[in-house]
């Protein structure tokens, strides 16, 4: 189910308030994050998020289109390397 | 015979029936038109006048997003999901279900029909 509208977007505060401080400073370092449920905001767009997929961190630069999707969409937390034998379909 | 958006022309059926034969109006939206138009559910297309068919055309093109520009729109965002490589974008590239159904088991609709594992026998 869809979240209320009246509750406005989730974002994690912490991860609000390091954006907002980059997008002030311009800031080009990518901020790292745990926090996969964060909606991306307008305000995010240009930033960059080192988004933590229980592994390793995926850098995701955002742009607009992104704009309402959460982080963790960007940062796929499985790897599927095909099965054994599979001669097409390797990545 | 009534043309209503572009290439359809269902005939002797009821009118709420024969709107549904346009890719984009199902049985409630027909309904809609129908009610909205004062055509009687009953009314068939070959006893429609050709101002009725008139309205029901102007009705469609004015409310309603039918046929060609409706599948050309949900290609577009079908498109701009997988551009963005997003979650959902990876999974309508793979051709698998992309609402978190499972794929142990089922999920024919969306893979094909069952390939054979080459080399696997009882």
């Amino acid at each position: 189910m869809a979240r209320s509208v009246w509750k406005g977007p989730f974002v994690e505060l912490q991860l609000l308030k390091k954006a907002e401080e980059a997008q002030d400073k311009g800031a080009r370092a990518p901020i790292k994050t745990w926090s996969r449920r964060s909606t991306i905001l307008p305000q995010f767009v240009g930033l960059t998020f080192n988004v933590y997929n229980g592994q390793k961190f995926i850098p995701v630069s955002v742009n607009e289109d992104m704009v309402g999707h959460k982080l963790g969409e960007f940062s796929p937390t499985r790897n599927f390397p095909g099965h054994a034998g599979d001669k097409k379909g390797k990545r | 015979m009534a043309r209503i958006a572009g290439v359809n022309l269902p005939t002797n059926k009821r009118v709420i029936v024969a709107l549904t034969y346009i890719h984009g109006i199902g049985p409630t939206t027909a309904k809609k038109i129908a009610d909205k138009l004062g055509i009687d559910h009953s009314r068939r297309v070959q006893d429609l006048s050709d101002a009725e068919v008139l309205q029901i055309r102007e009705t469609i093109d004015a409310d309603y997003t039918v046929e060609g520009d409706l599948r050309r729109d949900t290609a577009m965002n079908i498109k701009r999901l997988m551009d963005l490589a997003c979650y959902r974008g990876l999974r309508h590239r793979k051709g698998l279900p992309v609402r978190g159904q499972r794929t142990h088991t089922n999920a024919r609709t969306r893979k094909g029909k069952a390939k054979p594992i080459a080399g696997k026998k009882k």
